[in-house]
């Protein structure tokens, strides 16, 4: 197999594209299930977000007059899911896939992740609205507040992976995931727990979900950058949060937990830590609390986590 | 005959001198009633005939003698008038004498006549019998009584002169009724200032009739002060008197009479083969001129009153000045010098004004006070040598005692540094020099106090000799020593005063104060480098600031008035006159391509070659302050409005003439300053060998230009030219310029270097697409044709420094792209902030360039050349101080040029005032010349190796380039955070420039592979994005007249491609993949982790988050939302803005889309610049082990979203695309404009926490708008 048949392949079937899609939104039908059934609901079925995808194919574009720019106001989307459906072939599965470099190494990845944020924010403000533009302007806010987290927390992690290979650094997933499989995983290292524990609070925000779904809160703002968003425009942005959901949790797996056997079963198994991750991680979170102000949140990512990864860094670099 | 054996001689003697000084003392009290003054005057003259015969001798007795002849016949011409005045005027009282010039014209003059030969001035010889007598009492070594009756004299050349002006020249304080004229005593008095006129001219008959008299047999004893005249000399004496004559009848022939006798006494003094290099490099400048201001009068002094005496003595002067420099012995050089100070004392009373007289009295005083101790000093030689001849001085005095000749040397200096207007002896020149006529003012300035410079050299230098100086130091401190401090101690006085005087020609006074000083400071090292620096700037000064205050005068007959604030526009009205001024001013302050620059460079490199770093600190801040009062000036004619009368006009042809003369000069002394230092250097070699030093090794001073920056400096003036007629054939012209260098540059391209091969390609190729734009831009705008000009101007010192090879070029072109051409297109604008923030941008530059310069000057010197390779090679082998002081301040200037911290652009400037075209070209292209010049010099400098020997190394990078780094990293913090504050539409995109500028020097300066070619990348791409983003934010302010996002909003649906132009170039800055903005940024993220810099690298990735925010936040404000009133109103950009921005953004996604084309120069470079070149090939991906393709990322990207396109259904049964309104929870009335969101209103939590962490107290410039 040639190295471009290769690339199309992880970025349009597997890892990333259809199956990353698909994965996905299984993972948001489970979300929704056990949301439900938590709050004591039946909960819809597991694949009612495919559901929701197909009602809104076909559904009319509509576009509200204020846009500022037809063109862009429906392109962002997708941009916003090509991206993340690159991403997603980034993602190495422990012992099934290892990374092409040529996709791009951690440092590209981290960029990728915030391409969704931009997409939203240049979506709220595009569309004219006022939610849309309170929307854009809790999103820049909440990532201002996040990346620097996690800009350390993978700094911490790709310097004490490189140390230890004896360079100084090393930005590749697949040498990353390949360490820790020799090495033992990273989260049962105590000088990264600190970046850990930065990762924990990192995730919810970047997938934007309670406490931290400030910029899209449906009862404040009215879904913020989405409010004028419907029909297929509005599945794509569906599509790339349920991407986006797979490259977070699938990148917080590579960074701290690529544990599981070569093979078909490695894959099982890596779907499954997937599964628990966001069952535990995300929606069991988002149901149990409240929403948080922005400028609490502001403050609190930097507060505890900002000095987490901080302190990880530290002890990465003297360790 | 005189035989008294009962009294002692010398009680004899000292009683006559006791009896002098009372007497003066007593006559200048007895002020006003002439009566008494001339009765106790006359009596202390009996002093001099006691000190005479009491002394003895054969000088004592003849002069004795030849002192009772002379005061028969003056005292009696005095007596004569006086009396005639006193009993028509029936008073005696001064008050009621004032304005008998004008009652009683010829007594007056008569009386005026006698009095100065009273006073004993040269040519009326009655000093001739007095300093004989003062010469006995040297001769026999009773020096006290020479200096009591020195200072008497003194005191008695005060009431003389008081006497002078109240009856001569005053105007009358209350009128008199004048009583009929006595009988006999005009006649009487006619016969008698006959006499003396026969006796000053022929003085030998009255010396052996006193010889005889005296029967003294030592006639060889008698000191004989003078030699013939110089036939030179008798060209503008005789012409004085001619034009004198002539002028009474016929002034128009009069006028072209002056002009011949001028040019023949310069081209007398060219072809003279006798003078020595010192005497004819003086008496060029001297002839030079005043046949300069010989022209300049023939329309300055048309129609003025009293024209005749002008010219009688301006001639008068000019004889006396080319006089000084043909003597060869001391008696004519004392001649002339007393009557330089009388004949241009004249000039300064010109206008017979109160202030005028009472500067006269002052500049009188001091100059014939130094005389006199000068005078002291010269018959303290003749008695030590027995000869006044340079030649026999020059070969005797170096034997005599140190105490004696220490005495002699302060003597001479004290003359001459009155005349130079040393502090402490400066008191007259600010008086003088500004109440004088403007066509004397200049040559005072310009040549007057230079011959003070010219007798330390002559007499000091080149008789004495420096050898002899060191010896004759007192205490240790020689002459040199004086020198210097009250050199520098004169430049800051000048400078400090000029900072502060908002008269004009009073302003060009105190400047003369800190130019002489910085030549006198200079003179003092006592090295022939030294003397050929202070020399050439001297030459460049009497240029430079007769021009000035030539200009000035023009300025003054014009308008009438004399303050600065007054001539406000005036270079609407008077463009040559006021243009020649403001070349002038350039010159003046130093600045690069004038003349100025090269001397100022040369006493800079002087003073650095011995080691006198302050001396230079010093000139470089005089220059700062120069500076600043100099283009206070230039700011007010040009750039604000003429609100005057329309009346004013172009000065008198004669005296633009002669500006432009001067002009010419002063470009020529920039372009080729060799032509003029063919003159200096041999005065050098002179005192040099005088001295038995080394000759000097000059620099080579003339700038190197390729044919790029001619190309561009040549165009600018014809874009300039052209806009006369034209405006828009100049802007086409500027843009066909700019192409035109570029076609020079690949020509030429064996001149660059790789490096700098590249940025000069990126400079015109940008400085076109900015031009094309400005043609847009300013298509609404005033005096376009200067702005065109002078960005082109700008952009050919940019392209001259990347071709830069050498010290004298690489700095000058630095200042020529970073000062005066700069500042000219950012005030454009002509508004008071405009003005303010463009000066400040300019001192800062300044500031920036000065820091370069002292160290490229500390290792030039230390390297003993000019090459910047030469340096390099040097530099392993330098002593450790002087390659760290240096390398430091060098960087210093570098680092400030690229506006980091501490001294970041904000404090520099606000450049919102700016033109956009040319704000964004700054941002863009110029300030790159402070990390280019990074790369340049570490690799030139010699790399690591010569670096790591200033303190060793951190982390395996040379410790300074560490600091740079560490500096580079906190900007990109501070300025990203300030940018994401900011709302001002050019604020935002200047600190993210900043912020970005951080990205490039922070990799350069890391040093490693990867890190240079990150930083290079980012060079290029940032170039390209950031000019992409002032273009639209040029396009943005022409379309609203904004100038703060809060006013803008929704301009996105007048302005697609604006728009879309700005989200693609703001996106890709901000680090979006796989953009050109991420790639490079991509490279120096990899590069600070791979060299261990991890802090580095987390504080760049931070950072282009701040920068997505600002430029967000930009998009939003001004392109999104809902739309504003402005914004309705606004239209798409015109093909001449949407081009360049179009040209920009193609550039970047090709570049982005195959980083190849960008690599493969690089990796060039680096093999060039001695680093190992990053992998590359055109198609390959980006270099380093985790390399990859963004052009397949891409790809694959398009690839991953087109199988989704389907889904929007846009073309599905013609569904399209259904409008609707936006949802407003039901609400139906809200305005567009009540809904916005405006800039202010985003980002709350974070912009309270920057401006909380940033600015807690301090306002950004700007931000009072902000509020309002």
């Amino acid at each position: 197999m040639s190295t471009q048949t290769a690339l199309l392949i992880s970025v349009l079937l597997f890892p990333g594209g259809l199956f990353a899609l698909a994965f996905g939104l299984a993972l948001k039908g489970a979300d929704r299930r056990f949301a439900a059934r938590l709050q004591g609901r039946v909960g819809p079925p597991l694949a009612q977000p495919l559901f929701d995808l197909v009602k809104l194919g076909f559904k009319r574009t509509m576009v509200p007059l204020t846009a500022t720019n037809d063109t862009i106001f429906l392109a962002v989307p997708l941009v916003g899911l090509a991206a993340m459906l690159h991403a997603a072939a980034m993602i190495p599965i422990a012992g099934v896939t290892a990374t092409s470099p040529a996709l791009g190494n951690l440092l590209v990845l981290v960029y990728l992740l915030a391409i969704p944020g931009v997409v939203l924010m240049v979506a709220g403000s595009v569309s004219g609205s006022t939610y849309g533009a309170i929307g854009f302007s809790r999103e820049m806010a909440l990532m201002l507040a996040y990346e620097g987290p996690i800009v350390l927390v993978v700094a911490a992690v790709a310097l004490r992976t490189g140390m230890a290979e004896g360079q100084v650094v090393t930005f590749s997933l697949a040498e990353i995931v390949r360490h820790q499989q020799v090495h033992g995983a990273n989260l049962f290292d105590p000088v990264l727990w600190p970046a850990f524990l930065a990762f924990v609070f990192f995730y919810p925000a970047n997938l934007g979900i309670v406490p931290f779904d400030i910029p899209e809160a449906e009862t404040e703002v009215l879904e913020g950058p989405l409010v004028e968003y419907s029909g297929p425009a509005l599945g794509l942005f569906k599509m790339m949060s349920a991407v986006k959901a797979v490259v977070v949790l699938g990148l917080g797996l590579a960074l701290f937990f690529p544990v599981a056997p070569s093979g078909p079963l490695g894959l099982v198994v890596w779907a499954v830590e997937m599964l628990v991750l966001m069952l535990l991680g995300v929606t069991a979170v988002r149901v149990g609390i409240g929403r948080m102000r922005i400028d609490q949140a502001f403050a609190f990512f930097l507060k505890w986590p900002l000095l987490a990864a901080v302190a990880s860094l530290a002890v990465v670099v003297v360790a | 005959m005189f035989n008294l054996p009962t009294i002692d001689p010398l009680g004899l003697a000292w009683m006559g001198a006791i009896f002098l000084f009372f007497g003066e003392v007593a006559a200048l009290l007895a002020l006003p009633s002439l009566g008494r003054v001339v009765l106790f005057s006359t009596v202390a003259e009996v002093g001099y005939l006691l000190i005479g015969l009491g002394i003895g001798g054969p000088a004592g007795d003849v002069g004795a003698v030849m002192h009772l002849g002379y005061q028969a016949v003056m005292r009696g011409l005095v007596v004569a008038a006086g009396w005639y005045l006193v009993s028509r005027t029936r008073s005696s009282n001064l008050d009621d004498l004032a304005g008998s010039g004008r009652r009683m014209p010829v007594a007056a003059t008569l009386f005026g006549f006698g009095i100065f030969a009273v006073m004993g001035l040269s040519p009326f010889k009655g000093s001739f019998s007095k300093f004989m007598i003062l010469y006995a009492a040297i001769e026999q070594g009773h020096w006290a009584i020479a200096i009591v009756g020195t200072v008497a004299t003194v005191v008695a050349a005060a009431y003389y002169l008081i006497l002078v002006q109240r009856i001569c020249l005053e105007p009358e304080r209350r009128p008199v009724e004048l009583a009929p004229a006595p009988a006999g005593l005009l006649p009487i008095a006619g016969v008698l200032a006959a006499v003396t006129a026969v006796l000053g001219l022929w003085p030998e008959p009255l010396v052996e009739a006193a010889v005889h008299l005296t029967r003294t047999l030592d006639v060889a004893a008698i000191p004989r002060f003078e030699a013939p005249w110089s036939t030179i000399v008798l060209v503008p004496y005789v012409g004085g008197f001619v034009l004198w004559a002539v002028g009474r009848s016929a002034p128009r022939l009069r006028d072209g009479l002056a002009v011949v006798f001028a040019l023949a006494t310069l081209a007398l003094v060219a072809l003279d083969p006798t003078l020595d290099p010192a005497s004819r490099l003086f008496a060029l400048i001297f002839a030079g001129i005043s046949a300069v201001m010989v022209v300049y009068s023939v329309d300055y002094m048309a129609g003025a009153a009293n024209a005749s005496r002008y010219w009688f003595f301006a001639f008068l002067m000019i004889g006396s000045l080319i006089g000084l420099t043909t003597a060869h012995e001391l008696g004519n050089f004392y001649v002339f010098w007393e009557l330089m100070t009388w004949t241009s004392y004249f000039l300064v009373v010109q206008d017979e004004s109160p202030k005028a007289l009472k500067a006269g009295f002052v500049y009188f005083l001091m100059c014939a006070g130094g005389a006199y101790v000068m005078h002291f000093g010269i018959l303290l030689a003749h008695a030590g040598t027995g000869s006044f001849e340079f030649a026999v001085l020059a070969e005797r005095l170096p034997t005599m005692a140190p105490a004696v000749g220490a005495t002699i040397v302060v003597a001479f200096f004290v003359g001459f540094a009155v005349k130079a207007g040393l502090v402490p002896m400066q008191a007259w020149l600010p008086l003088a020099h500004p109440v004088a006529p403007a066509s004397v003012s200049g040559p005072l300035s310009g040549i007057l106090t230079k011959a003070g410079v010219f007798g330390m050299v002559k007499v000091l230098f080149v008789v004495v000799g420096l050898g002899s100086l060191h010896r004759f130091a007192f205490a240790g401190v020689d002459l040199g020593t004086v020198l210097m401090v009250l050199g520098c101690l004169t430049l800051i006085y000048g400078e400090i005063r000029a900072l502060f005087e908002t008269e004009l020609k009073r302003m060009l006074a105190f400047s003369t104060l800190a130019q002489v000083g910085e030549i006198v400071a200079i003179l003092g090292l006592g090295t022939a480098l030294a003397v050929d620096a202070s020399l050439f700037h001297v030459v460049n000064h009497a240029a430079m600031k007769t021009l000035l205050f030539f200009a000035a005068g023009a300025f003054i007959l014009r308008t009438g008035h004399h303050d600065i604030a007054d001539f406000a526009g005036l270079g609407r009205r008077m463009p040559v006159t006021a243009g020649c001024y403001a070349l002038a001013s350039i010159a003046i302050m130093g600045l690069p391509p004038f003349s100025g620059f090269a001397s100022k460079f040369l006493m800079v490199w002087a003073a650095v070659a011995e080691g006198h770093w302050e001396i230079a600190t010093l000139l470089l801040l005089g220059g700062l302050a120069g500076a600043v009062y100099y283009l206070r000036v230039v700011a007010t004619l040009f750039f604000e409005p003429w609100t005057g009368s329309e009346e004013v006009r172009e000065a008198p042809l004669s005296m633009v003439v002669a500006v432009a003369v001067l002009a010419v000069v002063i470009v020529v002394g920039g372009l080729a300053p060799q032509s003029l230092l063919a003159l200096v250097t041999p005065v050098g070699a002179l005192v040099a060998s005088r001295a038995g030093l080394a000759d000097a090794v000059l620099p080579n001073l003339a700038m190197q230009w390729p044919i790029a920056a001619i190309v561009a400096f040549l165009g600018a003036g014809l874009v300039w030219l052209v806009g006369r007629r034209s405006v828009a054939w100049s802007g086409r012209l500027s843009v066909v310029t700019m192409i035109a260098a570029l076609a020079a540059i690949v020509i030429e391209r064996g001149r660059f270097d790789g490096l700098s091969l590249a940025f000069a390609v990126l400079i015109t190729a940008v400085g076109a697409l900015n031009l094309t734009h400005a043609t847009a831009y300013l298509a609404h705008s005033h005096a376009q044709p200067r702005f065109f000009a002078t960005m082109t101007v700008m952009i050919a010192g940019l392209v001259g420094l990347c071709a830069a090879r050498d010290v004298v070029s690489f700095f000058g072109f630095w200042e020529v792209m970073s000062s005066w051409a700069l500042w000219a297109a950012i005030v454009h604008e002509e508004t008071d902030a405009a003005r303010r923030e463009g000066f400040k941008y300019f001192f800062f530059n300044t500031v920036g360039a000065s820091f370069m310069f002292l160290g490229l000057a500390v290792l030039a010197t230390a390297a003993g050349t000019t090459d910047l390779a030469g340096i390099g090679r040097a530099a392993s082998t330098m002593a450790l101080p002087t390659l760290a002081t240096g390398l430091v301040t060098v960087f210093l200037g570098l680092v400030m040029k690229a506006a980091q911290l501490p001294l970041r652009i904000d404090v520099q400037m606000h450049p919102a005032l700016a033109p956009t075209p040319v704000s964004g070209y700054i941002s863009a292209v110029l300030l790159k010349s402070g990390p280019w010049g990074v790369l340049k010099l570490f690799t030139l400098f010699g790399g690591a190796a010569v670096f790591a020997r200033v303190g060793g190394s951190l982390a395996g990078l040379p410790s300074m380039m560490e600091v740079i780094a560490t500096i580079a990293a906190l900007t990109i913090l501070y300025a990203g955070a300030q940018a994401v504050v900011q709302n001002g539409i050019k604020l935002v995109l200047i600190y993210s420039t900043v912020c970005q500028l951080g990205y490039v020097l922070l990799a350069v300066s890391l040093g490693t592979s990867l890190g240079v070619a990150g930083g290079l990348m980012h060079f290029v791409n940032h170039m390209l994005l950031k000019d992409t983003l002032f273009l639209v934010a040029g396009a943005v302010m022409v379309a609203t007249h904004a100038s703060m996002l809060d006013e803008l909003g929704g301009l996105g649906r007048k302005m697609p491609i604006t728009f879309a132009i700005f989200l693609f170039a703001g996106l890709s800055l901000a680090g979006i993949p796989p953009l050109n903005g991420f790639t490079s940024k991509w490279m120096i993220f990899q590069a600070c982790f791979e060299s261990g810099h991890w802090a580095f690298g987390v504080a760049a990735m931070v950072g282009s988050l701040f920068t997505l925010a600002a430029v967000l936040k930009f998009a939003h404000a001004a392109f999104m939302g809902a739309p504003t009133a402005r914004a309705l109103q606004a239209e798409e950009a015109p093909l001449a803005m949407l081009i360049p921005m179009g040209v920009l953004v193609v550039a970047s996604l090709l570049v982005g889309l195959m980083p190849g084309l960008l690599l493969v120069p690089i990796a060039a470079i680096e093999a060039e610049l001695g680093l190992v070149p990053v992998a590359a090939s055109l198609t390959g991906p980006l270099p380093g082990l985790e390399g990859w393709h963004p052009g397949v990322v891409a790809v694959l990207m398009m690839l991953v979203a087109l199988p989704l396109v389907p889904y929007l259904r846009l073309a599905f049964r013609g569904a399209g695309v259904q409008r609707v309104r936006v949802h407003e929870c039901g609400a139906a009335d809200l305005l567009p404009e009540a809904t916005r969101v405006g800039a202010g209103s985003l980002f709350e939590t974070p912009t309270a926490v920057i401006r909380g962490l940033l600015t807690p107290e301090h306002r950004a410039p700007g931000s009072q708008r902000e509020h309002a």
